[in-house]
């Protein structure tokens, strides 16, 4: 899953590869309700929980119904198509609001955190012995926003259309990596219409997918907006359709200004009875887009007459968080991003070298200079899985390292030990953005100090991810950041640190360039396990790896702070993606 | 104002003073011959009050650039973290990036007498200090380069006839016509992307790039200028009598031709300081001047954000750009008068 807009150090990538273990069903949530500290055990808790027998309509005790929701934002939103949306806030408004799929997160407010239950579909899927076929049944009665009905066919379309990479470049591939013929199929636009595609096989309300390889994990893909229902025809052309897809869901697109507004209205044909997660309480969403963060702020604080019914999904400036959560109108909760410094594994080949940059790290500096809550936005942690990843196990590679601590006396001992004193660390940096340039100084100043000649090199904005993305760029450092798009270690290990053909100029997301063929070996076998012991052989690999080979190291766990004015109920964060809970939202009036 | 220059002295509106002082200076001139209209300007600039205020603020702004990093010394502050000895970040500010000391949350100290920069946990006196040294630094270099490359231009398209001059007015006019803030947009992240292998290269290629830029589109008002006096002088005696005996042309360009061009150019250059300060500021805060030097505009922008919580933080640099340009610009306009003859005083 892609953050809002690439941020500096972090420029989140997809996570859309190889992914295995499914959830098991068991709610592990001790959760706090609407604290003011998001919940540090639950981060990674993407929507393990599932309730597959939830039935609509979903009413909200005391609710009002009516009034205009305003939502302003500093990103645009980059399109709006289902099958490309793949950006926290264009998913999740879709998502929420706008279009329907075969299943849907919930908010459960006792235990702060999403349960993953039906939406189209009667159940969450219902898959053959070896997770080779998911099989989903349409509910009756569903419309588009024009009347026209839902058919099973048009799942089969928007499955063929996920498959098109060309047409898609930004969207989630994960109908690629599983479906049958995703090596050769290359979608409607760019293939041959949906000649060759035979991934999808309707019978009368039954759609069944059929899976290349095992895909425990469908449910949840399931639940994308890639995978809702799309007609085949001109209005779904691209060029057309992500300025004005079809809705199913409880709002229809009004006016919308590309990357500039956003107006949702009411869609009548939407049933509530047929829904079990959504609520559609306000009249009205109005999307007010790349507002200034200050002025964004300002509104926010002043909670004037006219602003009471704002919220926004950005997080707010530091400076402000206080106040707002005194106010009682900061929305926090974490959401499964790790970001971590990952040296060269090629290049800086002694683990003691790696290990002492883990200690050399200003975590508290960079984030001060970053613009991070420490303890909110910013969360320590030493594993790769963040805090409820199923199978997560508790325990740190570096045992005297106090996880967000800076020992840079440790780091030199560490340096003299391995006879690298002065060791030359060299990093990327944005050199256009003011926080980027922060922290800059802030790691430059903490490594010089622990015995390391660090040497930044400045870059834009502009060109931080594909210089990154460059294995031959002249770096021994890279910074990055992974959000999961559900709660399994296959959506973690593979993608990061299976060994990638760096020769050839391929790096991925494998930015430390990992390359242990016992590792790729244990991977590859964790794959083939029975589904229930996958969870814990992640978290055992996690250990291995980062205790053996210690190839990168944390430098947080994501979290946001969200505000919103004193008229909106029921802005709380969705931890599987770090945004509102769009289908629990009222106006207070 | 610029009507009959005897009548309108005569009959000025100004107290008895004012006139004697006129009449006082006129005797001068007739005593004593020869003296140069430069230091009549000079000795009327040192009677003009705002003038020698002015001078004095701007002489101390420019002591305190020169003298930054022994105040720096001194107070035991620091503009960077690159000194061992600096204070790192989680030193100085608590969470959320507020400063730990003095305002906005706590009493004033004499240790950071202007606060802490909030998120980097520097000095803000220090960021100041060093800020000034690089504004008056790229101000005085960019008014030098750029009054050499018009002050040259203008004299060839002025005395050169015909083609020369055809192709140096055209240029001028196109230089003139380019819209500065988009090609300084445009040409500051192809410079800096080019140069900026490190730090240190990159702080100097920042520092050129952005003389470079405002010498780029800064040098045509003053070439015009020169050119409309040369324009006017070529035809005068001296020069054609020059001409006749064969002096040479660089010759009649920089030993006839330019001692008469001296106030004009004195002019340009007091007027445009003030102007390249305001700019250097600008473009550093719209994110294309300098990043890895101090600069005023750099502080202004990140300060705005934290102008509600920590006013001083912005006042401060806003304060002082705000002198800076504001003396500069008023010994300007002394300095025009003073050398302006048809100034009404």
């Amino acid at each position: 899953m892609r953050l809002k807009q690439p941020i500096i150090a972090i420029a989140a990538v997809s996570a859309f590869t190889l992914a295995a273990c499914g959830g098991d069903g068991t709610g592990s949530g001790t959760g706090s309700g609407n604290d003011d500290q998001p919940d540090t055990t639950q981060g990674g808790n993407t929507g393990q929980t599932q309730d597959p027998d939830r039935e609509g309509p979903v009413t909200i005790d005391g609710a009002t119904e009516g009034g205009t929701v305003t939502v302003i934002s500093t990103s645009g939103l980059n399109t709006m198509d289902p099958t490309e949306a793949y950006y926290q806030n264009t998913t999740s408004i879709l998502t929420g609001l706008v279009t329907r799929a075969w299943t849907q997160y919930a908010y459960d407010e006792e235990n702060n955190t999403m349960v993953l239950v039906p939406d189209l579909a009667t159940d969450l899927g219902r898959p053959n012995d070896d997770f080779t076929e998911w099989t989903f049944t349409l509910r009756d009665g569903i419309t588009y926003e024009d009347g026209t009905p839902v058919e099973p066919e048009d799942f089969a379309f928007s499955a063929a259309r996920s498959f098109d990479r060309e047409a898609f470049p930004e969207g989630p591939a994960f109908s690629n990596d599983y479906f049958v013929g995703g090596d050769t199929y290359k979608g409607p636009y760019t293939g041959n219409g949906l000649k060759g595609f035979d991934a999808v096989e309707i019978n009368g309300m039954d759609v069944t997918y059929k899976m290349a390889t095992p895909f425990p994990d469908m449910l949840y893909w399931a639940s994308f907006a890639a995978m809702g229902p799309i007609q085949e025809g001109a209005d779904s052309d691209p060029e057309k359709y992500r300025l004005k897809p079809l809705a199913t869901g409880p709002y229809k697109f009004g006016k919308y200004v590309p990357e500039k507004s956003l107006e949702l209205v009411r869609n009548p044909e939407w049933d509530p009875a047929t829904d079990p997660a959504r609520t559609a309480y306000p009249d009205k969403y109005e999307f007010d887009l790349q507002v200034e963060e200050a002025q964004l702020n300002q509104i926010l604080l002043e909670d004037s007459a006219d602003d009471q019914a704002t919220l926004t999904y950005d997080d707010v400036l530091a400076v402000n968080f206080d106040q707002f959560k005194a106010d009682g109108r900061a929305a926090v909760g974490s959401f499964p991003l790790t970001s971590f410094w990952a040296p060269d594994y090629t290049k800086i080949t002694d683990i003691k070298i790696r290990q002492a940059l883990a200690y050399a790290y200003p975590y508290e500096d960079a984030d001060l200079a970053g613009g991070y809550i420490e303890g909110v936005t910013s969360l320590p942690g030493a594993q790769l899985l963040p805090p409820g990843t199923a199978g997560r196990k508790d325990f740190n590679p570096l045992p005297d390292h106090e996880p967000g601590s800076t020992d840079t006396d440790a780091a030199m001992a560490l340096l003299e030990e391995a006879d690298a004193v002065g060791y030359e660390v060299k990093f990327l940096y944005t050199k256009d953005s003011d926080s980027g340039v922060k922290v800059k100084d802030a790691i430059v100043a903490s490594l010089t100090k622990a015995g390391f000649s660090p040497k930044p090199v400045p870059t834009t904005i502009a060109d931080f991810s594909s210089l990154r993305a460059d294995p031959d760029t002249d770096i021994n450092v890279r910074s990055g950041g992974w959000i999961a798009d559900w709660p399994s270690g296959g959506s973690w290990f593979p993608p990061l640190l299976k060994s990638t053909d760096v020769a050839a100029g391929v790096l991925g997301a494998n930015y430390s360039k990992f390359n242990e063929p016992d590792i790729d070996a244990q991977m590859k076998e964790i794959q083939t396990l029975p589904v229930e012991e996958q969870a814990d052989a992640w978290g055992e690999l996690d250990d291995t790896i980062m205790t053996d080979y210690f190839p990168l190291f944390v430098t947080r766990y994501g979290g946001v702070a969200q505000a919103y004015g004193s008229a909106i109920e029921g802005h709380f964060i969705d931890n599987t993606i770090g945004m509102p809970t769009w289908k629990n939202i009222w106006v207070n009036s | 104002m610029s009507s009959g220059l005897s009548v309108d002295e005569l009959d000025g509106p100004e107290g008895g003073g004012e006139a004697e002082r006129m009449a006082d200076e006129t005797q001068k001139t007739s005593q004593v011959a020869g003296r140069s209209p430069t230091r009549i300007a000079l000795s009327r600039l040192a009677k003009d009050k705002v003038a020698v205020v002015c001078t004095g603020i701007l002489l101390l702004l420019v002591l305190l650039a020169v003298m930054a990093p022994f105040i720096c010394d001194w107070l035991n502050i620091y503009p960077d973290q690159k000194d061992p000895n600096a204070p790192t970040p989680s030193e100085m500010l608590e969470t959320g990036g507020i400063p730990s000391f003095g305002p906005p949350n706590y009493p004033f100290t004499w240790d950071h007498p202007l606060g802490i920069e909030p998120a980097s946990g520097r000095d803000n006196l220090a960021l100041l200090l060093y800020g000034l040294r690089t504004s008056l630094t790229v101000a005085v270099a960019a008014t030098v380069a750029s009054v050499i490359v018009g002050v040259t231009l203008g004299l060839l398209a002025g005395y050169a006839k015909g083609v020369v001059d055809a192709v140096l007015s055209f240029v001028i006019d196109f230089f003139l016509s380019f819209p500065f803030i988009l090609g300084a947009l445009a040409l500051a992240p192809i410079i800096t992307s080019r140069f900026g292998g490190d730090q240190d290269t990159l702080r100097r290629a920042e520092l050129y790039s952005l003389v470079g830029i405002l010498v780029l589109f800064g040098w045509m008002g003053l070439a015009r200028l020169i050119r409309g006096q040369v324009l006017s002088l070529r035809e005068r005696e001296f020069v054609q009598a020059a001409q006749v005996i064969g002096v040479p042309t660089w010759q009649i360009l920089f030993k006839e031709l330019l001692p008469n061009l001296v106030a004009p150019i004195v002019v340009a250059v007091s007027l445009s300081v003030p102007a390249y300060v305001a700019a250097e500021a600008g473009l550093s805060y719209l994110g294309i001047g300098l990043t890895e030097s101090p600069s005023l505009g750099k502080t202004v922008d990140s300060a705005t954000v934290w102008f509600q919580r920590y006013p001083l933080y912005l006042w401060a640099p806003v304060v002082t750009i705000m002198i800076m340009v504001i003396a500069l610009n008023l010994v300007g306009d002394s300095i025009r008068d003073a050398f302006d003859p048809k100034t009404r005083r």
